[in-house]
């Protein structure tokens, strides 16, 4: 298969395309002007998922089932046990984040613990994974502009 | 209501039947308008004739998407009651006038009347001290928060108490995650921060919902105008303060963070609240929780296009903006938590 140009590049070049050819023939503020502006914004995270999302999702799920993995708490223990007994190994993109979604329920589940048991260093050792979780959002969302407001 | 070829001989005839004594009744123009995330909008321009005297009058239609098309699910009928609530209650508002079940208009839909007065968008763009209208801002939030319940449609549902309402909308938190296509860590954290930093109580009230600079506008004397009540409930009232805060963080500017002390003394005052009640660090904790609303509706409506049940591109626009959400609930509640131990020190 062709991987040059890279699936982001192609979906960055159609954004050009749509704000560059497509929006000035559009009257400003119309329905259809602020459709294509939130089409090119949604497309801009998708090329920024197109070339991270997998990985980043690798790494998250590595580092959850790492902290989570003592934690005293029958939730967290089941939903660990859960993501163990999942198919390891596929790359498919549904296949890493079903695994990423089992790690996550993991997580949430410890977040709901730490905060019951009053743990502090435990709630921010977590805390330290949703930073990281968010961080990667955020990175797909890009400047959020909330085009056709108001 | 999209159709401008369809939609004047509609609402001709729909106004003939529900104008007393109206006859010769002329639609002049109809127009669709943009600016609605939910709701399709539109204005129209409209005369007749009662009592040998002509009326013209500048309707907004406010009416439902097709189903498919549908970003969150409200009720219109509802929506009426609280605008005509709100209005004889002395609320700066378009007043409504006409209620369809979509059986003559198309969609379910009101007619409210049209205000001359300015988005709150477009005024601040212009204005040199936006900070002239934090105390205004103050006024219209405690217009609508010191309604008496009474004085509220029967259709709204009414909470146990303010405690159990509290601990319901913290338990939404983690319903919306429990619910949603895939799982949603941040939120459980949410709802387990929230729960472990409550404040101190205050009466229900009706809250809007999503009172935000969007549905605001602004009169020539400075007064600010109230719009798009299809979120407002019965709830805690600071939740509509966090709430503005939380859409200023993505759209600036902050209006009560341009003056936070004035703001919640002309609040307080107009409320009866005290300080412990009202002040910087509750509107911060209920820059959080006053979210939850709608943070719910627009997930929904992004797994219900991740399950090829809605259509809609927007939907999957605004459920992203919850990421923005994210990251800020992160950092408040980071900051409030700083706050709250240096205060516990002092």
């Amino acid at each position: 298969m062709y991987v040059r140009p890279s699936t982001d590049q192609i979906i960055e070049g159609a954004c050009r395309e749509l704000d560059e050819q497509v929006l000035p023939l559009l009257a400003a503020g119309s329905p259809a002007s602020v459709l294509v502006q939130q089409m090119v914004q949604l497309l801009r995270g998708c090329a920024v998922r197109a070339a991270h999302e997998i990985a980043w999702m690798h790494e998250e799920t590595a580092a959850i089932v790492e902290a989570v993995a003592g934690i005293d708490d029958d939730a967290t223990a089941a939903a660990l046990a859960a993501y163990h007994a999942a198919p390891a190994g596929g790359l498919h993109l549904d296949e890493v984040a079903h695994r990423y979604d089992l790690a996550s329920q993991a997580l949430g589940a410890a977040v709901e613990a730490a905060y019951r048991s009053g743990d502090v260093a435990q709630q921010e050792a977590l805390r330290a994974l949703l930073r990281a979780r968010s961080a990667n959002e955020m990175a797909v969302v890009g400047a959020l502009e909330l085009v056709g407001r108001g | 209501m999209l159709d401008p070829s369809e939609m004047p001989a509609r609402l001709a005839a729909f106004l003939a039947a529900e104008v007393p004594g109206a006859g010769d009744v002329t639609v002049h123009s109809y127009e669709v308008m943009t600016g609605g995330y939910s709701r399709l909008l539109a204005r129209a321009e409209v005369s007749w004739r009662a009592g040998g005297d002509e009326q013209r009058r500048t309707f907004v239609l406010r009416g439902d998407p097709p189903p498919e098309r549908t970003l969150i699910f409200t009720d219109r009928h509802t929506e009426f009651e609280v605008v005509r609530a709100m209005a004889a209650n002395g609320v700066l508002t378009p007043d409504a006038h006409h209620f369809d079940d979509g059986g003559r208009l198309a969609t379910p839909t009101i007619l409210l009347d049209f205000s001359p007065a300015t988005s709150l968008l477009v005024d601040l763009a212009g204005r040199g001290a936006p900070v002239e209208l934090t105390g205004p801002l103050a006024e219209a939030a405690a217009s609508f928060h010191r309604i008496p319940l009474t004085e509220l449609p029967a259709r709204l549902e009414r909470p146990a108490s303010a405690e159990a309402y509290l601990a319901d909308r913290i338990d939404e938190w983690r319903r919306t995650a429990a619910t949603h296509v895939e799982a949603l860590p941040i939120l459980q954290y949410v709802a387990a921060w929230l729960d472990a930093h409550r404040p101190a109580p205050v009466p229900l009230s009706l809250i809007h919902g999503d009172f935000q600079s969007s549905n605001l506008m602004v009169t020539a004397d400075d007064r600010i105008v109230v719009l798009d009540w299809e979120l407002a409930q019965i709830g805690d009232p600071r939740e509509d303060l966090g709430y503005f805060k939380a859409v200023a963080q993505a759209a600036p500017p902050d209006l009560i963070g341009l003056d936070e002390a004035a703001f919640c003394a002309r609040y307080n005052e107009l409320m009866g609240f005290t300080d412990e009640q009202v002040n910087p660090a509750v509107i911060a904790y209920f820059l959080i929780l006053g979210v939850i609303g709608t943070v719910r509706r627009l997930l929904e409506a992004g797994a219900a296009f991740s399950r090829g049940e809605n259509t809609s591109l927007n939907a999957v626009f605004n459920a992203r903006n919850v990421m923005f959400g994210q990251s800020m609930w992160l950092q408040f509640s980071e900051q409030l938590e700083q706050a709250f131990a240096a205060a516990k020190e002092a």
